[in-house]
């Protein structure tokens, strides 16, 4: 399934797009989204691996599943306030 | 989610502007502190010279963790009321892109709050800053 994981922020800029598009094994969770980031920019794969996701506007556990139609966007290198 | 009449959280485009005037309901009789904190747009980034900061902001993901985050603050330090105010867009040099209003009984506890709730908000909450430079 393909799924999309949705960036903001400074990171954007740096990856050079707002949405990082994955595929992944119709049984995957959270954490084999973290997986696949960090497999897609090897040079940060440490960033992407603990990186804090959110699905469908909620912090996501590692262990939760996703579908093809979930929302999921990476909630790092926050800065408000 | 159904509102609760001390917590008031808003995303504002561009600028806060200037704060508004104290409401402090005299009737209340149990307010004996007020703190506002203004977060303001430096001139320097990273130490470089911007023209303003660029806000980006994840909802309606980011208007209910602060929601969470002010009634968890609320409970925790006693308050009467916290009021939260954060711009989405471009803000200025100067300007200010964050306020936040902490009513107490007492000193203490609304420095305190405010302290945390900042600390956790500058974690948790999915906002971002991106500078624009001249």
């Amino acid at each position: 399934m393909l799924v999309r994981v949705l960036i903001f922020g400074p990171l954007r800029a740096e990856i050079g797009t707002d949405a990082i598009a994955l595929e992944l094994p119709p049984s995957a969770n959270i954490a084999a989204v973290n997986d696949a980031l960090a497999a897609r920019f090897p040079g940060r794969a440490a960033f992407f691996r603990s990186a804090r996701l959110a699905l469908n506007s909620t912090f996501a556990r590692p262990d939760q599943p996703v579908n093809e139609s979930d929302e999921i966007a990476l909630i790092e290198l926050v800065g408000g306030g | 989610m159904s509102p609760n009449s001390n917590l008031t959280i808003r995303i504002v485009d561009g600028s806060l502007g200037r704060p508004p005037s104290h409401d402090a309901n005299p009737a209340h009789g149990l307010l004996g502190a007020a703190v506002v904190f203004e977060g303001i747009v430096r001139a320097e980034e990273a130490g470089r010279q911007i023209q303003a900061l660029n806000y980006e902001i994840y909802e309606p993901m980011a208007t209910r963790v602060l929601h969470d985050l002010a009634r968890d603050i609320v409970t925790k330090h006693g308050l009467l009321k916290i009021e939260v105010e954060h711009s989405r867009g471009k803000v200025a040099v100067n300007e200010c892109s964050f306020r936040l209003t902490v009513h107490a009984g007492h000193r203490k506890e609304a420095l305190a709050a405010a302290d945390e709730f900042i600390d956790r908000m500058k974690k948790d909450v999915p906002i971002w800053k991106t500078p624009v430079f001249g």
